[in-house]
């Protein structure tokens, strides 16, 4: 059952090219079936999950390829899960204007396979093979369009990447020197009798594996990939650059800290210090970046720098509260980000314009799709009843409690970084629905609203903001659950 | 219960209802029906929202939890007496100017995307004043300055979109540096519920006080943005002239004051005997003072009759905000007296500058020599708001400003206690001397004035109307403020 859900994507994706569809919604159908059933099956393996554990391969000595569903797995797999449908939704209108379909599909419905892995994963090696798989399935997405630019951008988001997965490497080795498993168990599985004495050591290693997962996260100074790899098509940068990809490296790195390392080993020390401090300056770096961009998808990309800290940012308080502030925006996040961008692609496919000031006046030409990025651009500023601000709650209150004068200013940056957001998103929604006293309509003759396509995603996640708004209370509990490690 | 909640939602959602009917621009022949119906459907909005609001104010004595964010963060309205009385405040401009707009907004496009987000300010405003609690509070605050925003770019040039953005990322960043103090606020008290006397845990107090008054502080200075304080007061004099004058009149009167009333909600959470004598009481109160007084000097010299207003408004808004920072009875009473009186005067003033622009296109206050020839009525409002903002007997100022002294050397301050008054006097001397000239120079304008023309002027009655009911109820505050102060009392006992 585990191993089917990882297996569907590979074998759709891998039918694509293979089976002769006659017509082009034949494949749609296909896909869309696919992704459908596989989304059904995950969640109905959350819902009646087991605690045993589905041995795959097993290696020497206690190393192997092992599947479970736990807390965490059951937040970033439902999250992946239900964000996929729409996503190939959106993904079938979207590519009628790009070139070898087949192929990507072939790679997007992959790497379905691939995120599932790393989310149901049961111990560090199993992670970290998924881990560079991803890295490997994805490349070719971001080359997609085959220009100089995609071509550079891809490499160097191959070298970063498994740069990073080189450090996180570390990490393993000293996880399977020093502890007493490789299985994740919530508190960490560090066997004190080994360690007595390499505290400073593992604690140098532990942040290196951070910044080596971190690459994928994002986080600053490793973060120049992520807004060049936006020259990968709308769906791909929505999904994989704002949800998959980049969430697989945060659930690494809360994977590391809290399951395998140990909150108790790490808290209070100079690398809790450390990994805060460039948490909180990638927090604002992000931001300040997407202030100062002007191609929309490069600056939703800045802003996903930005809030992926968030994340992390509750992650290294190390608290479960901590925990569940991260999680909270793990999902809210995926959320909010995955419509704004498929609100900036909806307009670079219906008009071609890429450029923040080229959309002045288009609020009026397309309204549902200005009107959706609107209420994005509100909840990623965290106005209350939106998902922003309970997420920025929980985060902010995790910091108050966890009575650390380094995560009270981290408060601060995400203040600032409230701010900056407000800046950079609500200058798009006064250009297209405030051009100006002497605008001339007619240029924008022509552009309209997308088709249902394109508009039953957005509005899906619309309704998952304003629900998460007003209504967080079960699933705030349910990443409590997972944070304590009752579930 | 259903009273507030209409008062609210109902202006809500018949301005969201003007924004989607009217997002056209009005157009060639049908023009002046189309007009017609939203000038009507607008005035009966207003006039509905207004009989909503005060059965609200009559009738609705209970809180209610409209519904819960979170188990512990609720959605929660209830009327008390200073929420009461800003809700009246609110009634008596936003209706006024709304009238006054019909005529002044005849040859503005956009009207529809005007009235709109008018309409939505109005029940934003009743939200803010009927919040039970911090959250709602700062719900309602952000939501204001979202829909505010576009009152103040409505004309759509370059400046006043650009005046839009300044002024909407000055209020954020306001609003931000008091969710930051929501934040710690809510750890350390027990209950985000606005009561009397302060909400603060006592073991939070011993342990952290320090850091508390720390972050009541960096909360003053945010809410503090939107009541105009130095040193975050640049975005009001750039804002509020660029908007169309009846908005202005909005924006100054009533808006602004949700800065004031955040500033007394967060006073009274803290409560009032763990901030005073601390160090902050003193900051704050110097940063009034500086305030006080530079707004007053930069009208002084200011040659634009709108911007001057604006810069008036910064001056007088930090009388409001002295009163507090000094935390005694007097002083309180003081501020809510100014609270009224300024929001009556500056309504009155701005729409007396929008009626000069509107019937002679005049916005420089040396240009309006001899216009109290042409336009008497107007300008004898102008001048008897004037009075009343400078403070002269028996006006409503005179009496706010008597508490405001009085209060000031009562609170036993060192050197700021005296200070204070002496610093009021002297903004009083410029206030004079920026206002009076226009008076002077529009009834007397001297022996040379050739007089372009001395025909009669006047704006018709629905522009002049509501400037005469506030001029009259300006002057009604300075004659019988004991029933003002007795509810002021009853508030405070």
């Amino acid at each position: 059952m585990i191993i089917s859900v990882i297996l569907i994507p590979f074998i759709a994706g891998i039918l694509v090219p293979v089976i002769p569809f006659g017509k082009r919604w034949q494949k749609e159908l296909f896909l869309e079936a696919a992704v459908i059933l596989n989304s059904i099956l995950v969640w109905y393996l959350l819902l009646h999950h087991s605690d045993s554990t589905f041995l795959l391969a097993h290696f020497t000595g206690d190393l192997n390829i092992s599947f479970r569903v736990d807390g965490m797995s059951m937040v970033f797999a439902g999250l992946v899960s239900a964000l996929w449908p729409f996503a190939t939704l959106y993904a079938f209108e979207y590519m009628t204007k790009e070139e070898h379909e087949n192929v990507f599909f072939l790679f997007y419905t992959l790497t379905y396979g691939v995120t599932l892995g790393i989310a149901l994963a049961a111990n560090l090696l199993t992670m970290y093979f998924f881990y560079e798989l991803l890295t490997l399935v994805t490349v070719p997405l971001v080359m997609h369009t085959l220009t100089r630019e995609a071509v550079l951008a891809s490499r160097k988001y191959l070298y970063y990447s498994l740069g990073g997965a080189a450090f996180a490497f570390l990490g393993l080795i000293m996880v399977i020197v020093y502890g007493s498993t490789t299985d994740f168990i919530l508190g960490g599985v560090l066997d004190p009798a080994k360690i007595a004495g390499k505290t400073n050591v593992l604690l140098l290693i532990y942040v290196m594996a951070f910044m080596g997962f971190g690459v994928k996260a994002a986080i600053c100074p490793f973060n120049s990939w992520l807004p060049q790899a936006g020259v990968a098509p709308t769906p791909v940068t929505a999904l994989l650059h704002a949800v998959a990809v980049v969430k697989s490296g945060a659930f690494a790195i809360i994977r590391l800290t809290y399951y395998s390392f140990g909150t108790d080993f790490l808290k209070g020390t100079w690398a809790q210090d450390v990994v805060m401090a460039i948490v909180m300056f990638t927090i604002v770096y992000g931001c300040s970046r997407a202030v100062k961009e002007t191609h929309i998808k490069r600056r939703l990309a800045y802003s996903t720098i930005s809030n992926l800290s968030y994340i992390l940012f509750g992650a290294v308080i190390m608290t479960p509260l901590g925990l569940v502030g991260a999680l909270t925006h793990l999902v809210f996040h995926a959320v909010m980000k995955i419509s704004s961008f498929f609100c900036a692609g909806a307009v670079m496919h219906q008009t071609d314009r890429h450029y923040v000031h080229e959309l002045d006046g288009l609020g009026y030409k397309l309204p549902c799709v200005f009107g959706i990025f609107t209420v994005s651009a509100l909840a990623l500023m965290g106005v209350p009843g939106l998902a922003g601000f309970i997420s920025k709650w929980n985060l902010a209150q995790a910091a108050v409690a966890s009575e650390n004068p380094l995560a009270w200013g981290g408060v601060g940056c995400l203040l600032i970084s409230a701010l900056l957001t407000a800046i950079y998103m609500l200058t798009i929604v006064v250009r297209a629905f405030f051009p100006g006293k002497d605008f001339d309509y007619t240029t924008l003759a022509g552009a309209k609203d997308p088709n249902w396509k394109m508009l039953v995603p957005l509005f899906a996640f619309t309704l998952f903001i304003v629900l998460f708004g007003v209504y967080s209370q079960p699933i705030v509990e349910f990443f409590y659950g997972v944070a304590m490690g009752n579930i | 219960m259903y009273c507030i909640l209409l008062s609210v939602f109902f202006p809500i959602l018949s301005g969201l209802f003007l924004l989607i009917r009217y997002r056209t621009p009005l157009s060639g022949k049908t023009e002046g029906s189309v007009r017609k119906t939203l000038v009507t459907l607008t005035g009966l909005f207003l006039i509905v929202t207004a009989l909503l609001t005060l059965s609200a104010l009559l009738t609705a004595k209970e809180g209610f939890t409209l519904f819960y964010l979170t188990e512990t963060l609720t959605i929660y309205f209830k009327i008390d007496a200073v929420g009461a009385l800003f809700s009246l405040l609110a009634v008596v401009v936003i209706v006024c100017a709304g009238f006054f707009s019909f005529e002044y907004m005849k040859h503005e496009e956009r009207e529809g995307r005007y009235y709109g987000y008018y309409m939505m300010v109005f029940g934003v405003i009743n939200a803010l004043c009927f919040a039970g609690n911090l959250i709602t509070f700062y719900l309602f605050f952000e939501l204001l300055t979202l829909s505010s925003m576009p009152l103040v770019l409505h004309n759509g040039t370059k400046e006043a979109v650009m005046a839009g953005l300044k002024y909407l990322f000055y209020s954020l960043c306001g609003a931000y540096a008091a969710l930051f103090g929501v934040y710690f606020l809510y750890k350390n008290s027990e209950t985000l519920t606005f009561t009397a006397g302060g909400v603060l845990k006592a073991s939070s107090i011993a342990e952290h006080g320090s850091f508390l008054l720390v972050v009541a502080f960096i909360m003053i200075l945010g809410f503090g943005v939107k009541a105009g304080m130095f040193p975050m007061h640049a975005w009001l004099p750039t804002a509020h002239p660029v908007a169309p004058a009846p908005a202005s009149a909005v924006l100054s009167a009533m808006i602004v004051k949700a800065g004031v009333l955040a500033l007394i909600r967060v006073t009274n959470l803290f409560g009032a005997d763990f901030l005073r004598g601390t160090w902050m009481q003193t900051a704050w109160i110097c940063l009034t003072l500086v305030t006080i007084f530079m707004g007053s000097l930069l009208a002084f010299r200011e040659p634009v009759l709108k911007k001057r207003l604006a810069y008036s408004t910064v001056s007088q808004l930090s009388y409001i905000l002295f009163g507090l920072a000094v935390m005694n009875e007097d002083a309180f009473t003081g501020s809510l007296l100014h609270v009224l009186t300024h929001g009556f005067v500056k309504a009155v003033l701005f729409l007396c500058a929008g009626a000069f622009i509107y019937c002679t296109g005049k916005t420089r206050a040396d240009e309006l020599r001899g216009i109290g020839r042409r336009m008497p009525l107007t300008l004898w409002c102008f001048t008897i708001a004037s009075l009343g903002l400078i403070g002269i007997p028996p006006t409503g100022g005179f009496v706010s400003k008597w508490y405001l002294a009085l209060g000031s050397l009562k609170s036993g301050i060192p050197v700021l206690d005296v200070l204070g008054p002496v610093v009021l006097l002297v903004s009083a001397l410029l206030t004079a001397g920026y206002l009076l000239p226009v008076t002077l120079h529009g009834f007397f304008p001297g022996a040379d004035y050739a007089g372009e023309n001395l025909q009669k002027q006047e704006p018709s009655k629905i522009m002049t109307i509501p400037m005469i009911i506030m001029t009259i109820l300006s002057v009604i505050v300075g004659l019988f403020p004991n029933a003002v102060v007795l509810y002021m009392t009853v508030i405070g006992g």
